[in-house]
């Protein structure tokens, strides 16, 4: 049961990878690259979605997949034509199936005729297009476990309908073997040859059963081959003396539907399934074919042989003029089989494009095919990269921290005296800082990521706000490959949609005003990330109307978010627009102006340790920047000392540091403290009486760190001491003990010892938690 | 509930737990002796000071670095309602996993490894609630008295009550 649900996980890593490739995809596809390498990673991507779906059972996907597929499938041979229509229907196609497969993941049920509406477009698209398919048409759309296959006589790719093993769909190019030449086998007539291996019956498989299964697909004719049999002395009790060979025959069965049945014994059995056509069809290699006998030993080796050399044998038989290196080292093996050489069998196979191929049949990952440039490439892709749980990198991650840290402990250990006496000591510390420095970084690029993946999701966006809004919106992304980690992205996609949406509703003017501006009818956004020192940096900037300061004055005044007294800078006016409650659309619109958003992107940056930016010029556009940490596992920390302990305050929420004998303190009825700071009026915390400590220090040497808690709101916490301010791994309090109020976690310090990291906005709930009750 | 999965722990995983016989850390606070089953212990170390959490109860002396891994420690001699321990450099620290927690209980000194009978365990007299609440039961060891700390209670309510 675990592995399956292995499986299930690989399964959806997988669909979400694949889902992001088909955003790519269509992204690329809406900007008029509308070539048939697009399509056709379109149709693999969809078509891996569908294989895995159906090995678990997902029908609803499998369904809705398959007639996505079938749509894809004719607009890829030109019978319906990729208008903008079509390219709109697959993109909402897209999110149908990412639904589906949402839904499978987390055990939800959709409602029964989820995607119904987009199936029967499919449907009408599929009929008005080609008449002549009309029947057939319907019949794939409703049926859809039966392959898209006998739809497509004139294309051909018998194998193409392979459903790909769950193992493959990691292969992007699983599907590749579509691009075979058209074949013209009939469909109809089918030879099974099965030898079960021991493992077979060691593992309580009967044979009668998978034959029963077959005879259910059509007329069916069994043949034990039991030549091999041996004289009783001879007989081994758990060897397997029996083969069989199967003829089939029914008009609506393919390759795949025999697979399948014989899915679950794969690995423990050879089977070669070829399709006689006409007579002429029939392949002329003394194969498997041949009834056993004298030559069964020679006909095992040819089988093995052909398992073995399938890939290269299919590269000859479809590109290669003569033999490619690889292959002709096993010409040798081959030649063994009677009357046949490897010379003989390219003559006899590449003239005639109607191959039973049995060669491909042997083996279940489809053979190369197609082009070597892009394919190729995808393929070299795929075996340089590995898959690892994230768990384990982390464990690195924080592996490598510590290693980092015992290796400036040992530093410090160094002393003048040391120095001089042990060089080659000293010289050795100082090759062990530069590796475990240098390790550090290559740990940390292991989680980063590009920032792709949020990227891709954003052209769809645009387009739907346009479409939305009325407005000619266009993305421009730059530097989609820029990494982060990956904790960082995972947070990214939330706040970048708000600014987005932003853009495009507040920022772009509608086309009329546009070109009333003297400015092209198209807006545009662009979304570029780049990285500048430890930060990334992600801009998103719109050529639009800018920020009105005027109104978002007033609106801020009206809502109390600014005093009226209070006369803000341009560049404080900016700003507002993330203060909580505020939105400045006059009306709230479907995508954006409900007055959440912009504080929810603040938050949520402030969150992962960054900064919003946000920069406007009247009529010429607005740009709002992201200063995002490289990494999440690092946190930039003011040390303090309170009470005689270390702790640590992320330096993202501080915003100034005051020594206490500067600082103007007021006293408030509830007997605590405030701070006057620039006119407003802050509550004070100090950390001593906060966390029940004794302090020495005299009032006046401590000092006031200045924080911003979520929502902009400030809090001035006192503490002992401000030692300076460092780099720190963060740990987890909880991991052995239990969460602590108004603790965030712990680090550990270059000496070795624990410092916990001050939670600003959980001592700031806590005093308002107690002030209310 | 914890107590059934404490026993469980001993249950498992032990060749000796086979033989019906337990082995034991012994350590002592004051003069009594106390003792641990032996496979939870993963590590005795002096006391080297720790970081003081805010806002837990008296008996958590705070945590420390126990190579990159953040571990509470308990003052087991405050959890029995003695007053804190002064610790100094000669009290020694027992890290012991519980559960899927790691923690560290702050003990005056390790004194001995004892192997001794399941059969040989009795139960802790009725009458005081911590002690039928802290220890599981009581070993003779020596013709003294060893008592079984249950790790589970002894970690348990450590943060203050509102």
């Amino acid at each position: 049961m675990s592995e399956l649900d292995d499986f299930k996980a690989t399964y959806f890593d997988e669909c979400s990878e694949l889902l992001t490739e088909l955003e790519e995809q269509f992204a690329a596809i809406e900007a008029g690259e509308r070539d048939a390498d697009r399509l056709n990673a379109v149709f693999r991507a969809i078509h891996s979605i569908k294989g895995g779906a159906g090995a678990f059972g997902f029908s609803a996907l499998v369904g809705f997949a398959h007639a996505y597929e079938t749509l894809l499938d004719y607009v890829r041979d030109g019978r319906i034509e990729l208008s903008d229509d079509v390219v709109t229907l697959c993109i909402r196609a897209n999110d149908i199936v990412a639904d589906h497969v949402k839904a499978v993941q987390t055990g939800e049920a959709l409602p029964a005729d989820y995607g119904m509406d987009e199936q029967r477009r499919f449907d009408l698209l599929a009929r008005g297009q080609d008449g002549s398919d009309d029947e057939l048409g319907g019949e794939v759309l409703e049926e859809f476990d039966i392959d898209f296959v006998p739809v497509m006589v004139n294309l051909g790719g018998d194998s193409a309908d392979d459903e790909p093993p769950l193992a493959d769909l990691a292969a992007p190019d699983a599907e590749d073997t579509f691009d075979f030449v058209p074949l013209q086998a009939e469909a109809g007539h089918w030879e099974i040859h099965f030898t079960p291996h021991r493992a077979l019956y060691a593992r309580a498989n009967d044979p009668l059963l998978l034959f029963r299964e077959l005879a259910v697909l059509g007329d069916m004719h069994v043949r034990a081959i039991i030549d091999d049999i041996p004289a009783l002395a001879d007989f081994e009790p758990f060897a397997v003396y029996c083969r069989w060979e199967i003829t089939l025959v029914s008009a609506t069965v393919t390759e795949t539907m025999i697979r399948e049945v014989f899915e679950f014994v794969e690995g423990d059995c050879d089977i070669a399934v070829s399709q006689l056509g006409a007579g002429n069809l029939r392949f002329d290699v003394p194969e498997p074919t041949e009834p056993a006998g004298k030559v069964s030993a020679e006909d095992r080796d040819l089988a093995n042989f052909l398992e073995l050399a399938d890939d290269e044998v299919a590269d000859v038989l479809n590109f290669a003029p003569e033999p490619p290196p690889a292959a002709s080292t096993e010409q040798d093996t081959f030649e063994e089989a009677p009357g046949l050489s490897f010379a003989e069998l390219i003559d006899t196979i590449q003239p005639s494009p109607p191959k039973p191929v049995a060669p491909p049949a042997a083996l279940r990952t489809a053979p190369p095919s197609g082009g070597e440039s892009e394919d190729g490439e995808r393929r070299a892709v795929g075996v340089q990269s590995i898959r690892v749980d994230l768990d384990k990198v982390d464990r690195v991650v924080n592996m490598v921290g510590e290693l980092v840290i015992t290796q400036s402990m040992l530093t410090q250990q160094m002393d003048e005296h040391l120095r001089t006496r042990y060089t080659e000591l000293v010289r050795g510390l100082e090759v062990l800082a530069q590796t475990a420095r240098s390790l550090q970084d290559s740990v940390m690029a292991i989680r980063a990521q590009p920032v792709k993946s949020v990227f891709s999701r954003m052209p769809r966006l645009v387009r739907e706000l346009a479409t939305k809004t009325g407005k000619k919106i266009r993305l421009e992304t730059i530097g989609e490959n820029t990494e982060i980690d990956k904790t960082v992205i995972e947070q990214l996609s939330d706040p970048l949609t708000h600014m987005i949406r932003n853009s495009a509703d507040h920022g772009i003017e509608s086309p009329e005003k546009r070109l009333a501006a003297g400015k092209t009818e198209f807006g545009t956004v662009r979304l570029s990330a780049e990285q500048a020192g430890g930060n990334i940096l992600i801009v998103v900037e719109d050529d639009g109307a800018g920020i009105n300061r005027e109104r978002v004055l007033q609106l801020a005044r009206d809502k109390g978010i600014v005093a009226p007294d209070v006369q803000p800078t341009d560049e404080q006016i900016d700003q507002l627009i993330f203060a909580p409650g505020f939105s400045t659309a006059s009306e709230v619109s479907d995508i954006s102006g409900r007055g959440v958003g912009m504080d929810v992107v603040l938050s949520n940056i402030k969150k992962i340790g960054g900064s919003v930016h946000v920069r406007s010029w009247t009529g010429k556009g607005t740009r709002m920047t992201l200063r995002l940490p490289l990494t999440l596992a690092v946190l930039d920390v003011m040390l303090v000392k309170v009470g005689g302990s270390p702790y640590v305050v992320p330096l993202s929420s501080i915003v100034e540091t005051i020594q206490c004998a500067r600082a103007s303190f007021e006293r408030v009825p509830s007997g605590g403290q405030v701070l006057q700071v620039r006119g407003e009026y802050v509550q004070v915390i100090d950390l001593v009486q906060r966390f029940d400590m004794q302090t020495e220090v005299e009032a006046d040497n401590r000092f006031v760190v200045l924080c911003e808690a979520e929502g902009s709101s400030k809090v001035a916490l006192v503490v002992d001491d401000i030692i300076g301010q460092q780099q720190v791994v963060i740990k987890s309090l909880e991991e052995n003990f239990e969460r602590v109020e108004g603790i965030a976690g712990g680090t550990i310090l270059g000496d070795g010892n624990v410092a916990l990291i001050v939670d600003v906005q959980g001592l700031k709930t806590t005093i308002v938690h107690k002030s209310a009750a | 509930m914890e107590a059934l999965s404490l026993r469980d722990d001993l249950g498992d995983n032990s060749a000796v737990a086979a033989h019906n016989t337990l082995q034991l850390i012994a350590f002592s606070i004051g003069d009594q002796t106390y003792g641990v089953e032996i496979t939870t212990v993963r590590e005795i170390r002096a006391w080297n000071g720790a970081t003081p959490l805010p806002n837990t109860r008296e008996f958590v002396r705070g945590v420390i670095n126990l190579r990159g891994t953040i571990v509470p420690i308990f003052d087991l001699r405050a959890r029995f309602g003695d007053g804190k321990t002064s610790p100094t450099k000669n009290h020694v620290v027992v890290v012991m996993s519980v559960g899927d927690k790691w923690v560290g209980i702050l003990v005056d000194a390790v004194s001995d490894i004892l192997t001794v009978s399941r059969d040989d365990i009795h139960t802790v007299p009725e009458g005081n609630s911590i002690d039928t609440e802290l220890l599981n039961g009581i070993v003779t060891h020596d013709s003294r008295m060893v008592g079984l700390i249950d790790l589970h209670a002894v970690v348990s309510g450590a943060r203050v009550e509102v």
